[in-house]
């Protein structure tokens, strides 16, 4: 099977889709920025094509899938990838991400005489230490989407995110720092970070 | 000259509002005579006058100016100079923690002359690099806004020698920072970074996240931060200089004893950083610090009735403690520590049960592999690899490489170890249905390991000897290959992979100090585990469970024999006295009643419209059938039928037969009427609110009386009960705002006043008794204490947590 996208909303649906595995058009329309309607008739154009499977209003990525993405991508974002400041904002990235992914096992366990524990948050002036940290590496991410918008406006829409879930935050539901099943940080994060690879053709190593 | 500033020997440590939580501890430490770096706090009212007028209010520079003087006569150094520069700490300290507020800035106080004098005092230039660096990137940082500078800075400080001129290593130090700035410059001149700091730190109160925080947590603009400033120590300055942490009990395992690490000639940066490796406190620290230090832990540790963590500094042989905290601990520690504070009367008993949770005892007590099989199963042969340990735990189940297969497997009822080249999001439905986790690549900070930790889910990542094939489902480690559907062990703390199963059992730790902080706590409280098997009752008096409850739908299930009793009741014509469910009864009874002796047991009948047992009972055939078996008196010969069994079962048990959703005097009078001759005593259990207002009625012809909350609040709220054990819907519709009350942690106002009639009807006739389900809630079973409730029956598991959560009531 050799389908294409070689539509743009095609591959900003069909790529929130393999990010989230299973997602409604209500979810991918907030995610990328496309109009929920468009994102239900574009839902059906992949359905054809055999890029998605629909059932119960949800999209789920068939096999094709990611080889399909990961072809319009080279296309697509040639000229990212040839890009040589963001060549270097993505180089300083890994750093940002290493400090991202200790910031966020922080939060979830806390170092005991050498033994992790987890957290159990019982300790609010240790909890908002962690919380600001995660503040100021979703700021640092700044340059970086900025100028991955100024390729593609889709980009525009994980600053956001991450600014939604900071707020829920913020009133108190920590949930939004590392739930699985929310858009919190650590979900916000991490979609963009797999984005982030397909984007430029690399393979994640952890 | 006094107005704005207050020194920590000066300040009144209760003055929380103008010195901000940390003034305030370092005032009350100053005062309980432990020695602290020297310095002072400008109070809150300088904030809110330099938030009015947008400019620091008059005077504030010159008091700052004289109290600065003060500090270095106390200090012996000299700001902004040499033999021996000082050097502060700026801190914001708000009368109320909260995000948005700038944090620390350390190691202020550096300009050319003072870092060369550093350079000298230490000996070390590329430790004055390295401090001129780490201060240039925090001022940028937190008072200017400013991007990390990049790892340019941290190669040109590795590169320092420590033998090279300090005044080039600054020079070329600061110039390299100050490139890295796009616009703009930190200050040279000491003072005005002490000015800038404190100025951004008033600045802070209001960033959009403190206003935002405070907005929803109704908390005033007006209060204001407070600045301390504190000089700072060096443990690097000699040989009888160094840095540490010391907890006043080990806080894996609660042992008694100073634990801890000290490294001479050293800032606390490297104990943390691990570029060196510390001593035990005991054998590194001279022994009059070390003496010092034991007497400051005991002083401590008898005051404030627990255990703490101190971080300290010894600067020329002389002790400074830098930070004193409550320690964080492990469960296993929490549990130990709370018993031995009481034992060796430190705490009281109320005291001690405040430090430990729910959670932590459940956490303690979590069924895990015997440590003698574990052996056996690595010199055995058995172990596969070893990973990193990222999420505790320790499972067997079966091997699955697929998120899909592995939710199939787990809706069949499978336990699944879930084993992935690495994961990512779209794994995400196989990880949450996994027991556990292991991944090939990856450290401790990656995808599973978040993902894993935020789930509970047991898992071990970067096992690096594993090789999936996905095409074969085949997983291969060093020669061996394991498929599909094999079984396998993981232990998330040690991060090993085993071939083949584990028995799992009650940890030692759970029976020991466990069970003699809990012993301290249930007096005068009865606390029923719910049991099915005869092997069941064992485990819940080790839990300390006073009695058992059971029910009789329960037990036909495990033993399998429901569908007998679907028979007989399909076959009945409704005239019939039921003998063969009198039977059944009697013959599946037998093992669960002699198992319990003469502990009392509750037995609650069969209930054809329990929303657990829908399917297994074919209650839609059965009741469609027997209309009258959907009302709790309906058929009197399904009641006797199972007094008779229970009869011919019980041989010495305290039994009792509970009928549910009594709600009248009526059927209450009729059920003591069935009850009449019988050995085994009736009750009712109540799950709806009408029940409720005729409690004293059914209370007075009964010999117990059982509330089911969950039902109750369930009934009361109309939503399913079914959805006050699960996550959702609930999570999300309180996260919207929709209920005031979450009816699965909390007692409704409207339940209380329900329960309160039940709590009337106590009296010495009838037992009174609170069911619940699912995980006890520290917070209801206080509510229900305050109520008057004293008898309680939970799930198997449950009864330690219920326990601990009585004490906690019980001692507030």
């Amino acid at each position: 099977m050799s389908a294409t996208v070689s539509d743009k909303t095609d591959y900003d649906v069909l790529n929130v889709v393999a990010l989230k595995k299973m997602a409604t058009a209500q979810v991918v329309a907030a995610a990328c920025g496309v109009a929920q309607a468009d994102v239900e008739a574009t839902f059906d154009r992949l359905a054809a094509q055999g890029l998605v499977v629909v059932a119960g209003g949800a999209a789920l990525p068939t096999d094709g899938a990611e080889p399909a993405l990961a072809t319009a991508a080279g296309v697509r974002y040639a000229a990212v990838r040839e890009d040589a400041e963001i060549g270097g904002l993505v180089d300083r990235f890994e750093t940002v991400n290493s400090q991202f992914l200790t910031t966020m096992s922080s939060w979830q366990q806390i170092d005991v005489g050498g033994r992790k524990v987890a957290n159990d948050h019982s300790d609010s002036e240790y909890d908002d230490k962690v919380i600001a940290r995660l503040d100021k590496l979703i700021a640092r991410l700044g340059p970086l989407l900025e100028a991955l918008a100024g390729h593609d406006a889709r980009f525009g829409t994980y600053p956001a995110r991450f600014a939604a879930a900071v707020d829920r935050i913020d009133r108190g539901e920590h949930e939004y720092v590392s739930s699985p099943t929310l858009d919190s940080v650590h979900n916000v994060w991490f979609e963009f970070h797999e984005d982030l690879l397909r984007t430029l053709g690399r393979e994640r190593t952890e | 000259m006094t107005a704005f500033t207050v020194t920590f020997d000066e300040a009144d440590p209760d003055d929380v509002d103008r010195l901000g939580g940390k003034g305030s501890g370092l005032a009350r430490m100053t005062r309980q005579g432990l020695r602290v770096p020297p310095g002072y706090v400008i109070g809150t009212d300088a904030c809110r006058a330099y938030l009015g007028d947008s400019a620091l209010p008059d005077g504030l520079v010159d008091e700052v100016s004289s109290r600065l003087a003060a500090l270095e006569a106390k200090a012996g150094k000299t700001f902004g100079g040499g033999p021996v520069p000082l050097l502060l700490s700026v801190r914001s300290g708000a009368p109320i923690s909260m995000p948005g507020m700038m944090d620390t800035i350390l190691n202020l106080g550096l300009d050319r002359s003072a870092a060369v004098a550093l350079a000298e005092v230490t000996g070390d230039s590329r430790f004055m690099a390295d401090v001129v660096a780490r201060f240039h990137a925090m001022y940028a940082e937190t008072v200017l806004d400013a991007l990390d500078p990049g790892s340019g800075i941290d190669t040109l400080v590795d590169a320092v020698d420590p033998g090279d001129d300090p005044g080039a290593v600054y020079d070329r130090v600061w110039a390299a920072c100050e490139e890295a700035l796009t616009d703009e410059s930190v200050p040279r001149d000491p003072h005005a970074q002490l000015i800038g700091a404190i100025e951004a730190v008033f600045r802070s109160w209001n960033t959009r996240r403190a206003r935002v925080y405070r907005e929803h947590h109704g908390i005033a603009h007006d209060l204001g931060t407070a600045v301390v400033v504190q000089s700072m120590v060096f443990g690097n300055l000699s040989d009888d200089s160094g840095s540490g942490v010391v907890f006043t009990r080990n806080p894996v395992t609660g042992e008694p004893g100073l634990f801890g690490e000290y490294l001479a000639h050293s800032q606390g940066e490297d104990v943390v950083a691990g570029t060196r490796t510390p001593d035990p406190v005991a054998e590194a620290l001279a022994p009059d610090v070390l003496a010092e230090l034991r007497t400051t832990c005991d002083g401590l540790e008898r005051a404030q009735g627990d255990v703490l963590d101190i971080e300290f500094t010894v600067e020329r042989a002389t002790l400074y403690l830098l930070q004193v905290r409550s320690a964080k601990r492990t469960p296993e520690a929490a549990v130990r520590i709370a018993a031995d504070l009481v034992t060796e009367g430190l705490a009281t008993p109320a005291a001690a049960l405040r430090g430990v949770t729910v959670e932590q005892v459940r956490q303690v007590q979590r069924p895990g592999f015997a440590d003698s099989d574990v052996a056996a199963a690595r010199t055995g042969g058995r172990l596969l690899t070893t990973g990193i340990g990222a999420c505790p735990g320790q499972v067997s189940g079966v091997l699955v490489l697929d998120p899909d297969r592995a939710g199939e497997r787990a809706a069949a009822g499978d336990d699944v170890v879930l084993a992935r080249t690495v994961t990512s999001p779209a794994d995400l439905h196989g990880m949450i249905a996994a027991q556990g986790i292991v991944t090939a690549t990856g450290g401790s900070t990656s995808h599973a390991a978040v993902v894993a930790r935020a789930l509970g889910t047991t898992c071990v990542v970067g096992a690096g000897a594993l090789r999936v094939d996905e095409t074969a489902r085949t997983l291969s480690v060093d020669g061996r290959t394991l498929h599909e559907g094999d079984q396998v062990s993981l232990d998330g703390a040690t991060g090993e992979l085993f071939a083949g199963r584990f028995a799992v059992s009650t940890p030692a730790a759970a029976t020991g100090a466990l069970g003699d902080l809990l012993a301290m706590a249930t007096d005068g409280a009865e606390v029923l585990a719910r049991v099915t098997l005869p092997a069941d009752v064992a485990v819940a008096r080790e839990a300390g469970a006073s009695g058992l409850v059971t029910a009789v739908d329960d037990v036909l299930v495990a033993t399998g024999h429901l569908d007998g009793l679907v028979t007989h009741l399909l076959a009945d014509d409704g005239g019939t006295a039921l003998d063969g469910v009198a039977d059944l009864v009697a013959a599946e009874f037998a093992g669960l009643l002699a198992a319990a002796g003469d502990v009392e047991i509750g037995v609650r009948s069969i209930d054809l419209v329990a929303d657990e047992a829908r399917e297994l009972l074919q209650q839609t055939a059965v009741t469609t059938r027997h209309p009258e078996l959907t009302v709790p008196l309906g058929r009197p010969a399904l009641v006797e039928a199972q007094l008779r069994g229970l009869e011919r079962a019980a041989g010495s048990s305290r039994v009792h037969l509970a009928v549910r959703h009594v709600t009248d005097a009526a059927e209450a009078a009729a059920l003591r009427e069935l009850g009449q001759g019988s050995s085994v005593g009736v009750g009712a259990y109540l799950t709806g609110p009408r029940a409720a207002f005729a409690a004293k009625e059914i209370a007075a012809a009964g010999d117990v009386l059982w509330v089911e909350v969950r039902t109750l609040q369930a009934s009361v709220f109309g939503i399913p009960a079914r959805h006050l054990l699960t996550a959702e819907p609930l999570d999300d519709y309180l996260r919207r705002g929709m209920l005031s009350c979450d009816p699965r942690v909390e007692l409704d106002p409207a339940v209380e006043d329900l329960l309160a009639r039940v709590a009337a009807a106590q009296d010495a006739g009838c037992r009174v008794g609170m069911r619940l389900s699912g995980r006890v809630s520290e917070r209801m079973v206080a509510q229900l204490y305050d109520l008057g409730f004293r008898r309680f029956a939970v799930d198997a598991g449950e009864v330690r947590p219920m326990r601990l959560a009585l004490g906690k009531a019980a001692l507030r």
